[in-house]
């Protein structure tokens, strides 16, 4: 970025390169477990700290996790 | 010619060594119409996220395998007729990759 506002938010480190991961499978439970809250919810990207194209693939992975019974829909289940 | 990946979900009620010989029988239809079947994994009995079909539990299956469209489709719909397949799930792994950079 070119000029640091007054308040400068500290960038959050990329999980996945953390990760070293170049593939977003929705079998891969494990790691998608990481983006989703208790509740089963998709986490936000601000959350998450994934690129934008990142995301969209976490969030279709999760999606077809849940299709599969791999994870639950939001809401659905206890808690 | 794609690549395709099949996860089925199979009734825990199967005994878990028929799984096998009866998948096969469903993926004959790939190689007939001229696709290969590249990679049969069967995870075995898992806890289902939530009910399908009153049960809290299935068989779960991952195939990939390479072939038309057609022959994915109508491999999906031959699944589907069994009342023993509680779910099946096709894709293409390409769609998976991120631009790791």
């Amino acid at each position: 970025m070119a000029k640091a506002e007054i308040r400068k938010p500290k960038p959050k480190s990329n999980p996945l390169k953390a990760a070293d991961i170049t593939v977003i499978d929705y079998k891969d439970v494990a790691l998608l477990r990481k983006f989703i809250s208790d509740r089963g919810k998709i986490r936000a990207r601000r959350v998450t700290g994934v690129s934008v194209q990142e995301q969209r693939k976490i969030a279709q992975a999760i999606k077809n996790a849940r299709e599969v019974a791999l994870l639950p829909y939001s809401g659905a289940g206890r808690g | 010619m794609r690549p395709y990946e099949l996860m089925v979900l199979i009734d825990p009620e199967v005994d878990e060594r028929t799984v096998q010989p009866s998948l096969e029988k469903f993926l004959n239809v790939i190689t007939t119409d001229g696709g290969t079947v590249d990679k049969v994994d069967i995870w075995g009995r898992r806890r289902l996220a939530y009910d399908i079909k009153k049960k809290n539990e299935a068989i779960y299956a991952v195939v990939n395998f390479t072939s038309e469209p057609a022959t994915a489709q109508e491999l999906d719909r031959q699944l589907n007729l069994n009342e023993t397949i509680l779910r099946t799930k096709i894709i293409r792994p390409e769609d998976q990759k991120v631009s790791a950079k």
